[in-house]
């Protein structure tokens, strides 16, 4: 972190065009073209869409194409190496010498040239049974002599047919819905498994309408379904022997010797069976190719839209599939597809991969809801007709009124046709509100600038430009003197020593943070002037080691420390600029996360530093001390759960995590290491206008928990697991489809309440202390003041009462902090609660 | 073949930030070194599976934030955690001293059975910084480790991949005598030694 070794390829920090995400990727990618050799090497056959998955994550799949290649000459007898522990090689059709001629290979699409990419395109489109008569060069591909897992990622590779020990055929299945193969080496290790996205891959969809057209049939001979690892296959027995094992139905041993047909389950006489299955192949009823089983095949092409619409709430977990198979509105095909032991045996295998197929569920439900909403639709219907869920569609219907023109982002003549000539507001300002909220501001030009200091507060609505123009003025000079207190405080050694001792730590820790964060937007990115402190870390003789918008962010951050600790007795005097309400946090991460997007769209030290001051006034209750604002928060988030979806509730204790943890970070920094940048800054401008309550950030948390409850019911069975897949839900989550989502919850939430408060005033015989507990929610909604200090002891209490309660004769309480939601006043910690630094029995004090 | 029974073992890596616990569990796990992790909020774990003396396991390795003011909401995972890394700086005295406040809250939030014989590792990173700004000298560590009941140590750096390997190895054999010890009543009388001339490379162990 430290270390800034590879600032020479930094570039330097741009001055404008900040807006603008890059992926700061490392590294960079391979590229195949050897420079030593100048000759290529012959394309024979390529399949496109052939992806590797270096993580569960379907954001990292690399996409790329298999190909097999012929080079010109033998490579080094080393090649030749016979199979461990065998004698010789039997009935190999061909002999080695060819099959160390040909590769297999794989090569990302990423890492080609454009003129190379379109041969690859060309190759594969040919589509035809026997190579192109026509020489296709293409760079020579690095050969992989061993496999090493850390090498997952963006590199092209290669083997010698001679080299391949065995392929692990997986055809499309239930577990799978890509079919693959893993090559496993002579050597012993494997390469990365290769996923067949067919249904991305063209030449796949025409030979599959092809073999429709030609035989009316889908599946194609023998009843088997095609797929892309066919074609491989068939490819390598021009050149190679390719025996199906019948222990391992799965394995295809490449030019096998006796031994390891032996050792695979063939005993001789199988063997010959096997053999003439090979060569008669088109005639036989069922051909030993790596087809579908009938059952995925059943499974996957009749019945795969209503597949598609299971996957979203079953994936297949045994239970469902139970639930599924004993469905009498479920076709009785599923049924029995679904209590096949094979899928059962499927389900158990995957067991581990729970996370994996939680995602790919996710991935397909996804997929299909983008096609077809009824398919969802009909699903749920079919399932879940109970009226505790949370119905996408009442959500939807909810925010249906809501014009497109009003989803438009508002741009720089829209917001200036706001104001008269005096530069004062023209329309109310709940209108603002409503075009910002529903709509955001243009992120090109400029506007943010312009409306970010209203909506945080800095300006007042009713002001006039010429009033604003003083108030920065004003600002600005403030800034330079808060800036210059501790600046002269450290030069001077004015300072007691303890206290110095403590800004020096302070002055760190920001430093730390600045370094490492958004590190990736281009204003941040480059290093380019020397670091002025040769003490600190970052100090680097060498190399610049910072760049100036780094060190505005730490005197920003330093001078934000110095507003807000209250000053010690010996500082006092008439001069010091002096912040009345200081809340004395010190520096905490996740401010740095908090500001840089000001900055960065600001430009101007003065006036993000004082849009900082405002936004804090709202997330200080995160940074304290006692985290209490963070409890308080983690537990209204639990009542709303409740209240919104009891059925997610209960399988979220069931599973140990309504401790609502898992949101933490979300909540901390406003979703800032959810989003990518460009819509962190939309979602912000949408929570600071407080339009239907100052904390929607809590509803938008909701929204990404319901877009992921089924899966998350289904498939996760611990916190750990919660937590690891909400912390992944990271750079994965539609903002402009959560907003709606989360605008639908709300308004659900509003008629609840009302309903409840209805309800509760012609009361049978309200217990007293419901109503009393009512009282409370009344003072605190009318209360001048909003605070929710010390709810983090009190509030404990609260939920455990209503739980009782709800348990007891389920009815619904509105809990003073869930009616706090439907206020559009920014809740602020009590100044009392956080009297005085507490230190932890640990000694841990900061 | 391995024995079936899946084991998980619970790691939780401690210590100021940005020591560098982010970067070692990543060099660990995923062979990658980035200077652009950002500072952890809240929590999160990387797995990898493992093979001590022929077991299959499966570490789980907890990543936390390493500001104190942090710790007193995520205590839920230190719960049923066989191994405990502290990791400080060794340019960085403050996160030195403060490995003894970090042992204390581990012990105070995960309470296991018996805190004397918990397995604690001590890990001083980024050692590829140079001699000229270390701050804390490997026999004043040692002496450190040694003292509280000869905790393994091991000088580390996640960005050249120095002794990563070593250290988790030995994280993962001290979780798995734990979990042992406390799945059958706490016979192990003392896990802790068992590494004690494991002498690796650049550590004086």
């Amino acid at each position: 972190m430290t270390h800034q070794a590879s600032s020479s390829r930094d570039p330097p920090s741009p001055s404008a065009s900040f807006y603008d995400v890059s992926d700061d990727e490392e590294g960079g990618y391979s590229t195949i073209a050897h420079a030593n050799s100048g000759r290529g090497v012959k394309l024979l056959f390529s399949k496109s869409k052939v992806y590797v998955h270096p993580t569960p994550s379907a954001k990292d799949n690399i996409a790329g194409f298999v190909a097999l290649v012929q080079q010109k000459s033998a490579p080094l007898a080393s090649d030749e190496r016979e199979r461990p522990g065998t004698s010789s090689s039997s009935q190999s059709k061909k002999d080695n010498d060819d099959a160390s001629k040909y590769l297999l290979a794989w090569v990302p699409e990423s890492s080609l040239a454009q003129d190379d990419f379109s041969t690859y395109v060309k190759v594969d489109m040919k589509d035809a049974e026997t190579p192109p008569k026509q020489s296709y060069l293409v760079p020579p591909l690095p050969v992989a002599s061993y496999y090493d897992d850390s090498n997952v990622g963006p590199y092209a590779f290669s083997l010698p047919l001679s080299q391949i020990y065995s392929i692990l055929v997986r055809p499309p299945s239930i577990g799978w819905w890509f079919g693959s193969i893993v090559i496993n080496t002579k050597s012993g290790s494997s390469l990365p498994a290769l996923f067949f996205h067919d249904s991305e891959c063209e030449s796949t969809i025409l030979q599959k309408k092809r073999r429709q057209r030609e035989s009316f049939d889908p599946f194609g001979e023998g009843g088997d379904l095609f797929w892309g690892g066919d074609v491989v296959i068939r490819w390598l027995k021009r050149y190679v022997t390719v025996e199906r094992s019948t222990a391992e139905p799965s394995v295809y041993l490449v030019n096998p010797t006796e031994e390891d047909l032996y050792g695979f389950g063939q005993g001789r006489k199988s063997l010959e069976g096997q053999k003439s299955d090979n060569n008669f192949q088109g005639q036989k009823k069922k051909p030993p190719g790596p087809g579908m089983d009938p059952l995925t095949k059943t499974l996957k092409e009749t019945r795969w839209k209503l597949l598609e619409s299971f996957a979203k709430i079953t994936t297949f977990a045994r239970k469902t599939a139970d639930d599924l198979a004993n469905n009498n509105n479920v076709p009785p095909q599923m049924r029995r597809l679904l209590q096949n032991p094979e899928v059962q045996t499927i389900q158990d295998e995957f067991d581990s991969a729970r996370l994996y197929l939680a995602r790919w569920a996710m991935g397909i439900a996804e997929q299909s809801e983008r096609e077809k909403r009824q398919r969802i639709f009909t699903a749920r219907d079919v399932l879940d007709t109970e009226d505790t869920d949370v119905g996408e569609f009442e959500l939807l219907d909810a925010v249906e009124g809501i014009p497109d023109g009003k989803r438009r982002p508002v741009n720089m003549k829209e917001w200036k046709g706001y104001f008269d000539a005096q530069g004062r507001l023209q329309i109310t300002e709940d209108e603002v509100k409503e075009r910002v909220f529903h709509g955001g501001l243009d992120p090109e030009d400029g506007v943010r600038k312009e409306a970010w200091p209203f909506l945080l507060g800095l300006y007042e609505w009713n002001s006039t430009s010429g009033e604003r123009r003083a108030q920065m003025n004003s600002l600005r000079d403030q800034y330079i003197r808060l800036k210059g207190q501790w600046w002269e405080r450290m030069i001077d050694d004015q300072a007691a020593p303890e206290q110095e001792e403590w800004w020096r730590e302070q002055k760190n820790r920001i430093e730390k943070d600045v370094h490492r964060t958004d590190r990736h937007i281009p204003l941040f990115e480059g290093e380019d002037i020397p670091h002025p402190d040769p003490t600190s870390p970052f100090y680097n003789e060498q190399s610049p080691g910072t760049n100036v918008h780094m060190e505005q962010m730490k005197d920003m951050l330093l001078t934000y420390l110095e507003y807000d600790t209250p000053p010690s007795e010996q500082q006092k005097s008439p001069d010091l600029l002096v912040n009345s309400h200081p809340q004395n946090l010190g520096y905490v991460q996740g401010m740095s996360d908090l500001l840089s997007p000001l900055y960065a769209v600001f430009q101007d030290d003065a006036l993000a530093f004082w849009c900082f001051t405002h936004f804090m006034q709202r997330m200080s209750r995160n940074f304290v001390r006692s985290q209490a604002g963070m409890r308080a928060q983690l537990n209204t988030l639990d009542q709303l759960v409740q209240l919104l979806d009891p059925k997610l509730y209960v399988h979220l204790q069931k599973v140990d995590s309504t401790n609502f943890f898992f949101f933490f970070r979300m909540l901390l920094v406003w979703y800032k290491r959810e989003f990518e940048w460009s819509d962190v800054l939309r979602l912000w401008e949408s929570l600071w206008t407080d339009y239907y309550s100052s904390q929607f950030h809590l509803f938008i948390a909701v929204a990404i928990l319901e877009k992921h409850r089924d899966v998350i019911m289904e498939h996760l069975r611990g916190f750990d697991e919660v937590l690891k897949y909400v912390n992944e839900l990271s750079n994965t989550i539609d903002l402009q489809s959560t907003l709606i989502r989360a605008e639908g919850l709300f308004k659900r939430f509003e008629k609840t309440v009302q309903a409840v408060d209805k309800k509760n005033n012609f009361p049978a015989a309200p217990t007293p202390e419901v109503r009393q507990r009512q009282g409370k929610g009344k003072d605190a909604e009318e209360g001048d003041k909003l605070t929710a200090g010390g709810q983090g002891a009190s509030s404990s209490n609260d939920v455990n009462h209503k739980r009782t309660e709800s348990q007891a004769d389920k009815e619904k309480v509105i809990s003073p902090e869930l009616r706090l939601l439907l206020s559009r006043k920014i809740v602020m910690l009590d100044e009392n609660a956080e009297a005085g630094a507490r230190t932890r029995a640990s000694g841990l004090k900061d | 073949m391995a024995s079936r029974k899946k084991v998980l073992l619970k790691v939780i890596i401690l210590g100021d930030s940005g020591v560098g616990k982010t970067s070692l569990m990543n060099q660990y796990v995923n062979k990658k070194f980035s200077t652009s992790y950002k500072a952890t909020i809240g929590a999160d774990f990387l797995t990898k599976e493992v093979t001590v003396d022929d077991r299959i396991v499966t570490l789980q390795l907890w990543d936390t934030a390493g500001q104190e003011r942090f710790q007193s909401l995520g205590v839920a995972f230190y719960r049923g955690a066989d191994c405990c890394v502290l990791v400080y700086d060794v340019n960085s005295s403050k996160s030195f001293e403060t490995l003894d406040s970090w042992r204390d809250e581990f012990l105070i939030q995960a309470s296991p059975r018996d805190p004397d014989s918990f397995p604690f590792v001590v890990l001083g990173n980024k050692v590829d910084m140079g001699e000229e700004r270390r701050m804390i000298t490997q026999k004043r560590a040692h002496t450190y480790c040694q003292q509280r009941g000869q905790m393994p140590y091991f000088e580390t750096s996640a960005k050249d991949n120095v002794n990563v390997e070593q250290a988790f190895e030995v994280i993962a054999r001290n979780a798995l005598l734990q979990e042992e010890s406390e799945e059958y009543g706490g016979d192990f009388s003392d896990p802790i030694n068992i590494n004690l001339d494991q002498d690796r490379e650049g550590c004086a162990c």
